[in-house]
């Protein structure tokens, strides 16, 4: 194992991704050290939510590895992963609609052996208005609510790793605000968060690594501070920029 | 009364066990288990060998049979079969589930044999206890249906609802990917869904093989109703599926109190009973537009899916070439029909005979090519269109003294208007939808019609002369050859028409082809129509090759099996519809004159597994082998393939061109220029 390997909670090398004949990622190498945050930033069909998917094992590499807390995960199953502790919250209320927001949260609990009614108490402290829901069907929540259920439901668990993809996407600016403390929380917790975000402003305020994806390549790297206005400008438009 | 009501809940107990399975596993797996009868007769049958051939008690043997042999055969099709299945097309799974349901019977008797006595006894111990309810006897077979049902219903409902078991199941009913993100597996889930599923099926045959008889055909008229409650409840509502089912089999009983069932009108009205349900719903269901096929998983499952393997889809794009002369596909068939057109004169008067059975088939056959490889809709009622085909011609010759080709070819046209009835009343249904319905309405012809006298007449039906010209097998052979290449001259020409782009277009996008200004409705009632009467003919030919109509070979059964090695061979090929048809009637006899009697039901297994094989090769063995020596004979030639423009996957640079960027976080690449590249 290299030094870098050793500090390293997620390592990415080489990662190519297909869809059938269609290749979404090329050759990407990312590199996420433990308590660490990255913001992910590109444009529509960029590749981002591919690398979030390939990442947590829904679908499989066609190349490269991926070196999670150590271990090899390049062909793992998503379950295993998230047994591993890296928790994938995807785009678009990654929630159970026709489960309640209870049984939603137990299913988070799934592969915990005990505490579970402590983690379901800190979830309800995290987001009270889950707990006055919590009999209620989970796609009969506001957009809003449904984000917090699923970020209590990676918050319950203490995951080593959180990918949070376009979590703000379709949220008024307050509830916007609710996600970041959340995730923010996380990173208090010692957890590293791997951040897809069309506010790209807001996401390298909250980042210390940014990459850039560009039809599926990594086309811009670095600190997150470092990534100017221009720079987001000309790869992706004034409106992502913002 | 109450002794007709407690009947009828016996047999609505049966059904809403089926439907109840049926619902299950459709929405836990996003597929439609057509093999569920075939998983019920395999039980029943394992069942009937521990307990009547191996003289088991009926305890051990009920314990073994459902929760150690059904289990596992659940397990065991999961793990070859289903798990491949779930994000494919409607189409890839019903043809599988189709292939499963014609297999699976045969093996189970290759191992086991045919059943003795058909008459199998149930859970009851023989001889049956009576017992007085409110001055109503029912027998110990219907307490133990009644039994089977409340213990299915609470165990099922109880695991559902308060179990950790039952949250995972109906989890990954919303959502596999999210499932698995969840850190529960959805293999281990489904295959605890499909052990739960064969258990019940096998539960559903032991109880109807003591009434119905221990039959495949018994169990599919069993599924074949109990569809009709699936229907009600839209293939997702449990409770509605029960209670309808339940209903079903009240009225089914109810109503004999006031007909009688030996009657004429009783014996049709009676069984019809499962179907005029169906009906009403989907008519209730269709009116309000609320009959669309369920879409497997959320949207996230969605968004990972790749291709899902349709047949008629898969084969449009990679086969064909548009040479008119030196076509690799036009070349082949040449070969291929004068390979055939030899057989006659160099085979005695057996297989003479056999050949041009398998050519009758084969015109029939190449009705599916058209409903399903080009129309892209899966019908399981070709083989009643074939049927109609078949009564109407011998009607004709019987009653008016037509010249029976004419018969045929003029007889099918009445049939037409049938085919075109059923497309336009499930054109705005799913394909799920279509394929119950037809495979319904099939079973309703095959017991209101062709079951009927005068039609049935002691199983042989009425006769059906050769036409005068065409007597011996040879020279039928030969008739049936020259109609089979018209037709599918006629098929081929459609297909480079303009009906026949605007049928490609609806295959491949209802919405895009609506967008092009094409009419969906017009579209598939020219390919219903032409399909019915392709069928009719077919029909009209198998009965003049046997002299006689025979009613029972028209039954929607058989038309499983009809469809399973026409997709086997594929579903868009006109050639494989002959290779098909002959290997149909063919094969089974070669097995059983050269190899053993025994073995005579191998070729209907093999069929049944090439139709499962369409999960991994969905155009079918006919293109694929084509395919395959074409690549054989292009190999010394190629070249570096040209990627269209537009082509997903495209764009994008080369491994080489990225393959030295180290953009980890750490150590920020150098990007000599950036530009915008479109993208802003």
């Amino acid at each position: 194992m290299t030094t870098s390997e050793s500090t390293s909670l997620l390592q990415v090398q080489h990662l190519a991704v297909r869809y059938g004949a269609a290749q979404s990622l090329f050759d990407v190498s990312i590199d996420i050290p433990v308590n660490s945050a990255l913001a992910v930033l590109g444009s529509n069909g960029a590749g981002k939510s591919t690398l979030a998917r390939a990442l947590s094992g829904l679908v499989p590499p066609s190349g490269g590895r991926v070196i999670f807390d150590g271990k090899d995960i390049s062909k793992w199953s998503p379950t295993k992963i998230r047994r591993a502790g890296l928790v994938h919250l995807p785009e678009g209320r990654g929630v159970f609609p026709a489960l309640t927001v209870m049984e939603n949260l137990r299913m988070a609990l799934t592969t915990q052996r005990g505490g579970k009614d402590a983690s379901l108490d800190h979830a309800f402290e995290l987001f009270p208005v889950l707990g006055q829901r919590r009999k209620q069907l989970a796609g009969t929540l506001s957009g809003g609510e449904q984000q917090m259920l699923s970020l209590a439901r990676a918050l319950m668990v203490s995951p080593k790793l959180v990918i949070a993809d376009e979590m703000s996407l379709g949220l008024a600016p307050k509830l916007v605000d609710v996600v970041f403390e959340s995730l923010g929380k996380m990173r208090e917790a010692g957890v590293a968060v791997l951040m897809i975000e069309q506010f790209a402003s807001r996401a390298l305020a909250f980042a210390d690594q940014a990459i850039i994806l560009q039809r599926g390549t990594v086309t811009w790297a670095g600190r997150a501070e470092d990534a100017g206005e221009e720079l987001l400008h000309a790869y992706l438009g004034g409106a992502t920029a913002a | 009364m109450l002794s007709y009501v407690l009947a009828g809940l016996g047999l609505g107990s049966i059904y809403a066990i089926a439907a109840g399975s049926l619902v299950i596993t459709y929405v836990a797996s996003g597929i439609f288990n057509l093999a569920f009868a075939a998983m019920a007769y395999s039980v029943a049958r394992f069942y009937y060998f521990l307990l009547v051939e191996e003289d088991w008690a009926i305890i051990p043997a009920a314990i073994v049979s459902l929760f150690v042999f059904a289990p596992a055969l659940g397990m065991f099709l999961y793990a070859v079969l289903f798990r491949h299945l779930r994000l494919r097309s409607t189409l890839v799974k019903l043809m599988a589930t189709v292939g499963l349901s014609v297999a699976l019977p045969p093996l189970i008797n290759l191992w086991l044999e045919q059943p003795t006595d058909p008459t199998a006894p149930g859970l009851a111990p023989r001889p049956l206890a009576t017992y007085d309810i409110f001055g109503s006897t029912i027998n110990a077979d219907q307490l133990a249906t009644y039994i089977g049902l409340v213990v299915v219903l609470i165990v099922g409902v109880g695991l559902l609802r308060f179990t950790n078991v039952g949250l995972k199941v109906r989890a990954l009913v919303d959502s596999e990917a999210l499932t698995s993100l969840s850190g529960t597996s959805p293999g281990r889930v489904s295959l605890g869904v499909w052990a739960a599923s064969a258990t019940l099926a096998g539960l559903a045959g032991i109880l109807i093989a003591p009434t119905a008889g221990l039959s495949v055909g018994s169990m599919t008229f069993l599924m074949s109703a109990a569809f009709a409650a699936v229907v009600a409840a839209k293939l997702r509502s449990l409770p509605l599926a029960v209670g309808v089912a339940l209903l079903m089999g009240v009225a089914t009983n109810v109503v004999q109190k006031y007909i009688d069932p030996s009657s004429d009108f009783g014996a049709a009205v009676v069984p019809s009973i499962p179907f005029a349900f169906m009906l009403l719903f989907l008519l209730f269901y269709a009116l309000r537009g609320q009959a669309g096929d369920l879409v497997a998983g959320g949207a996230l499952d969605r968004a990972i899916a790749t291709q899902g393997g349709d047949p008629s889809v898969v084969s449009a794009v990679t086969g064909g070439s548009n040479r008119l002369i030196l076509n690799p596909g036009v070349l082949a068939g040449v070969i291929f029909v004068g390979i055939v057109a030899f057989m006659p004169g160099m085979l005695d008067r057996f297989w003479s005979g056999l050949l041009a059975g398998g050519i009758a088939i084969a015109i029939a056959l190449l009705s599916y090519t058209l409903v399903t490889g080009e129309g892209g809709m899966v019908w399981l009622s070709q083989i009643t269109f074939a049927g109609g085909g078949a009564v109407l011609a011998a009607e004709l010759v019987r009653n008016y003294e037509w010249d029976p080709l004419v018969a045929v070819l003029l007889g099918a046209v009445f049939i037409v208007p049938v085919g075109v009835i059923i497309g336009l009343l499930t054109i705005r249904l799913g394909n799920l939808y279509v394929a119950l319905v037809t495979l319904t309405f099939g079973s309703l012809i095959q017991t209101l019609v062709f079951a009927r006298d005068p039609f049935y007449n002691f199983g042989s039906g009425q006769p059906m002369p050769r036409p005068e010209f065409a007597t011996t097998n040879d020279d039928f052979a030969y008739l049936g050859l020259a109609v089979f290449v018209i037709l599918a001259i006629l098929i081929v020409n459609v297909r480079r028409s303009t009906a026949g782009l605007a049928m490609s277009a609806v295959r491949f996008s209802e919405n895009g082809a609506k967008t092009l200004g094409i009419s969906v409705v017009q579209t598939k009632v020219l390919v219903s129509g032409l399909a019915t009467y392709t069928a009719a003919v077919g029909g009209g030919f198998i009965a003049m090759n046997a002299g006689s109509t025979l009613p029972d070979s028209f039954n929607p059964t058989g038309g499983l099996v009809w469809l399973a090695v026409l997709v086997t061979m594929g579903a868009r090929s006109n050639i494989a519809a002959l290779i098909a048809g002959i290997m149909f009637v063919m094969m089974p006899q070669v097995f059983s004159t050269y190899v053993s009697h025994d073995y005579a039901d191998v070729p209907i297994i093999l069929f049944g597994l090439g139709a499962l094989g369409l999960a991994l090769h969905p155009e079918g063995v006919v293109i694929q082998t084509g395919n395959n020596i074409m690549k054989l004979f292009g190999r010394g030639r190629r070249t570096k393939a040209v990627v269209p423009p537009g082509t997903p996957g495209a764009s994008g640079p080369s491994a080489h061109e990225s393959g030295d960027v180290d953009a980890t976080p750490g150590s920020p690449v150098s990007v000599e220029k950036i530009t915008a590249g479109g993208q802003a």
